[in-house]
């Protein structure tokens, strides 16, 4: 058995504890049980411990930090949420938290294996110094993103379950889950209807190379992933709709901080990581800045939390508009981190990379 | 100063503006009168023509240099002496942050619009190009987005909105930072956002008072009078001041690159030289290596691909050497001449990258070159700067709280912060029910 096979079966493990922790932990909420939740952690812990065995074998057999394609660059992701996350437990009491953090660390790890490649040795244009910088404060920031993106979600529902709107709890939740479930279904029926990797979808698009059934594939991927999402919403919605849920979400105040503060470390960090991307790009190809769909998206980004903090700071916005604007931010990330990739750039010179 | 005149000033622009406007309505023609609207309707028609006219001239001549800056500025000028004609002031207009947020706003609609439609050279391989419109769009800039004259054009309004403002706040933020008004009036005292009065505490509770915003991290400094101002984030203003010049040092840097610097592409034959364009320079390609790794699938090598590729260049000027260096992709030639502090000034280098290769038909290898030299780079290296620095405002908004004991021996407080507003009326009510309780604890001992 090679080492690439080891570590497939490792990261395979993880997930699915990641899988069986994370039910633990939405059962926690439910049960308020210690055990659980107990239980849960210690499997959390043994998915952390298989996880960076895993990660680093991959270092080592590849020769450079785990952050030069998709897939490494989605496992590292998902190691970073659950590692950061057991830390905050150990000195907060936010094991709650864990029913939203530990399914997404799941879902971004899962996702991460389904663009599973074999090692290889660097491309040229990203050997350099610059790429761990660049990587780690980019992933850094769209990690605080996406926090600020769950405490703005549960400021909403917390607003509704508060005023007793329950139909408005579970029309969010169903929004949100089937809106994923839409865009996750029409990229796999885009994946079935071409296979071709030689261009991105939006080309094909335009291209016209598109049979008639290719687009049945494809409009029929985004509805089976909208009926999936709407059901999981519905289940969701219908738990989170209860009048107690209240009282285990964090109260308005605390989530309106969270999400603010998510963004005021994440801005900066944000900057860092397109300043030293423009710095890297200076050297590799003696431009800073090409209006790349990369940079223009991370550009795109930064000005809506650019604007996000002007309303917040200087206009005064506060509450439900900040916690809308959070939620619409971690849509611009996503874009960003994977739409890009997987939608647009398919000409460029860093599409395989998943800084 | 009377009061009502520091209260003013005290007023953030925009409000100011919204005042101005209001009184100015009822005069006729739009605020104006008749012979300023006839001056400015004139400005406005002949800036009109102009830009029309320059932009015939400019789109029928093939061979005419780039000139769609000159263009963009052109257009932001007549749009300016439109608005002056019929809308507001235009200084009102260049000073508001809602301009700002909009002109953010269409940016970022355009930059999304720009990822979505084929680009540049992308727009060939599209279907695009059988598009009965094709034509008009390509000449309204709809495939070159990034380089229209009209995205331009916003990011010049942007640039003349932020050095407005700049303009505009700079005396303030410099005078708060550095010449901070102690001694203030009872009724600017209470006039503030937040404030906060204690009556019969007098100088016993100024004393306390010190103590407890003391404790809150802020920094004191008493007038002869007896008044105190309790400030933190002193430096805010202006290191947000920082961060919005830090966008036009990157933005001239920009221009300058992009009107005096060059982006070349240069491919050069292994063992051959060629003149650099632009310059008197002469580059000689010594050899071109590449080092290569199998692509498996499986077990199976289904073909190589390049690890690393570099070029042995030599620079020479008028036969004689002047640099050698083998480049790889993230490791260039920078050549620049022996005085290092013009070079500091005008980044006065000539770049080499290794950008790509191909195999020529005759065999062996061609090397790409990209041969840049951006006049601009120390200009947009000092904004990287300033942006860094100036971002650090976020975390610490300018909180100001004076507080005396008046004629009447009462103990007034009032408090401003230049942002957070909310978060700062958290604090002053903490330091107020703090007060209030050590007061109150005097008064029952």
């Amino acid at each position: 058995m090679d080492v690439s096979t080891i570590e497939q079966i490792l990261i395979v493990a993880t997930v699915i504890t990641y899988l069986v922790s994370g039910s633990i932990y939405i059962w926690f909420l439910i049960s308020r049980s210690d055990k659980a939740v107990r239980l849960a952690t210690m499997l959390l812990y043994l998915a952390l411990l298989t996880h960076t065995v895993a990660l680093g074998l991959r270092w080592a057999d590849s020769g450079h930090a785990p952050m030069a394609n998709l897939y490494e660059s989605l496992s590292l992701f998902g190691w970073g949420i659950v590692f950061f996350f057991l830390i905050a437990q150990r000195f907060y009491p936010v094991q709650a938290a864990g029913a939203v953090v530990v399914p997404t660390a799941f879902l971004v790890t899962s996702v991460g294996y389904v663009f599973y490649t074999g090692p290889e040795p660097l491309a040229p244009a990203l050997q350099s110094y610059w790429l761990w910088v660049h990587v780690t404060i980019a992933m850094l920031s769209y990690g605080l993103f996406a926090l600020s993106f769950g405490a703005g979600f549960f400021y909403i529902v917390q607003e509704y379950l508060l005023k007793k709107h329950y139909k408005n709890v579970m029309y969010t939740f169903v929004l949100l889950l089937s809106t994923l479930g839409l865009v996750l279904g029409l990229w796999a029926g885009s994946k079935l209807a071409n296979p071709a990797k030689v261009m991105d979808p939006v080309t094909r698009l335009t291209s016209n190379v598109y049979a008639a059934s290719d687009y049945i594939k494809i409009i029929g991927g985004g509805v089976v992933g909208l009926l999936i999402g709407m059901v999981l919403g519905y289940f969701a919605g219908k738990g989170g709709s209860k009048p107690g849920f209240a009282k285990r979400l964090p109260s308005l105040d605390v989530l309106d901080e969270v999400s603010y503060r998510g963004i005021a470390f994440g801005f900066p960090l944000l900057t860092i990581g397109i300043i030293t991307g423009a710095i890297w790009a200076d050297q590799a190809w003696g431009r800073w800045w090409g209006w790349d769909p990369k940079e223009t998206w991370s550009l795109i980004t930064w000005l809506f939390y650019g604007g996000y903090l002007h309303t917040r700071l200087t206009m005064g916005w506060r509450g439900r508009h900040s916690a809308i604007l959070a939620v619409i931010g971690l849509i611009m990330v996503l874009i960003t981190y994977l739409g890009v990739n997987l939608f647009l750039s398919g000409l460029h010179s860093y599409a395989a990379p998943g800084g | 100063m009377s009061p009502e005149a520091i209260t003013e000033s005290e007023l953030s622009s925009e409000k100011a503006a919204v005042i101005t406007e209001n009184t100015g309505s009822d005069k006729s023609f739009f605020g104006k009168s008749a012979s300023d609207f006839v001056i400015l309707l004139i400005t406005a028609v002949t800036m009109l023509v102009l830009d029309i006219v320059l932009s015939i001239s400019y789109y029928r001549s093939s061979s005419a240099p780039d000139l769609r800056w000159l263009l963009a500025l052109v257009d932001i000028v007549t749009v300016l002496c439109i608005f002056g004609t019929f809308g507001g002031r235009v200084k009102h207009m260049l000073l508001s942050m809602k301009l700002a947020l909009t002109l953010l706003f269409v940016i970022l609609i355009l930059a999304i619009v720009g990822t979505i439609l084929p680009q540049g050279e992308n727009v060939a391989n599209s279907t695009w190009v059988s598009n009965p419109l094709y034509g008009f769009y390509n000449h309204i800039g709809l495939f070159d987005m990034y380089n229209s004259r009209w995205f331009l054009a916003i990011l010049y309004l942007l640039g003349f909105n932020i050095s407005f403002c700049i303009i505009d706040r700079l005396p303030t933020s410099f005078r708060r930072a550095l010449k901070p008004r102690i001694e203030v009036k009872d009724i600017f005292i209470r006039k503030c956002p937040a404030a906060a009065a204690f009556e019969g505490a007098g100088e016993q509770g100024v004393a306390q008072a010190k103590d407890i915003i003391k404790s809150h991290h802020y920094h004191l400094r008493t007038a002869e009078s007896g008044s105190v101002l309790a400030e933190k984030g002193r430096w805010s203003g202006l290191a947000s001041i920082a961060f919005h010049l830090s966008f036009l040092l990157i933005g001239l840097g920009a221009i300058l690159s992009t009107t005096l610097g060059f982006d070349q592409r240069l491919d050069i034959p292994d063992g051959k030289a060629a003149p650099v364009p632009n310059t008197e320079l002469r580059v000689l390609n010594h050899g071109f290596n590449m080092e290569t790794v199998p692509v498996k699938d499986g077990d199976r090598i289904t073909g190589y691909r390049p690890s690393l590729y570099s070029s042995d260049l030599e620079l020479t000027q008028n036969g004689d050497s002047l640099a050698r260096k083998t480049i790889t992709v993230n490791d260039p030639l920078r050549y620049s001449s022996s005085n290092w502090l013009l070079t500091l000034i005008t980044s006065t280098k000539v770049n080499f990258h290794q950008s790509s290769y191909y195999q020529s038909p005759s065999g062996g290898y061609v090397s790409v070159l990209q041969v840049t030299y951006t006049p601009g780079k120390s200009l947009i290296y000092v904004g990287f700067g300033l942006m860094m620095i100036g971002i650090c405002s976020i975390y610490f908004p300018h909180r100001r709280i004076w507080f005396k004991a008046d004629e009447n021996g009462e103990l007034i407080l009032g408090g401003r912060s230049n942002r957070s507003r909310v978060s700062f009326q958290g604090e002053f009510d903490r330091i107020e029910a703090e007060l209030r309780l050590t007061l109150g604890k005097q008064e029952a001992g």
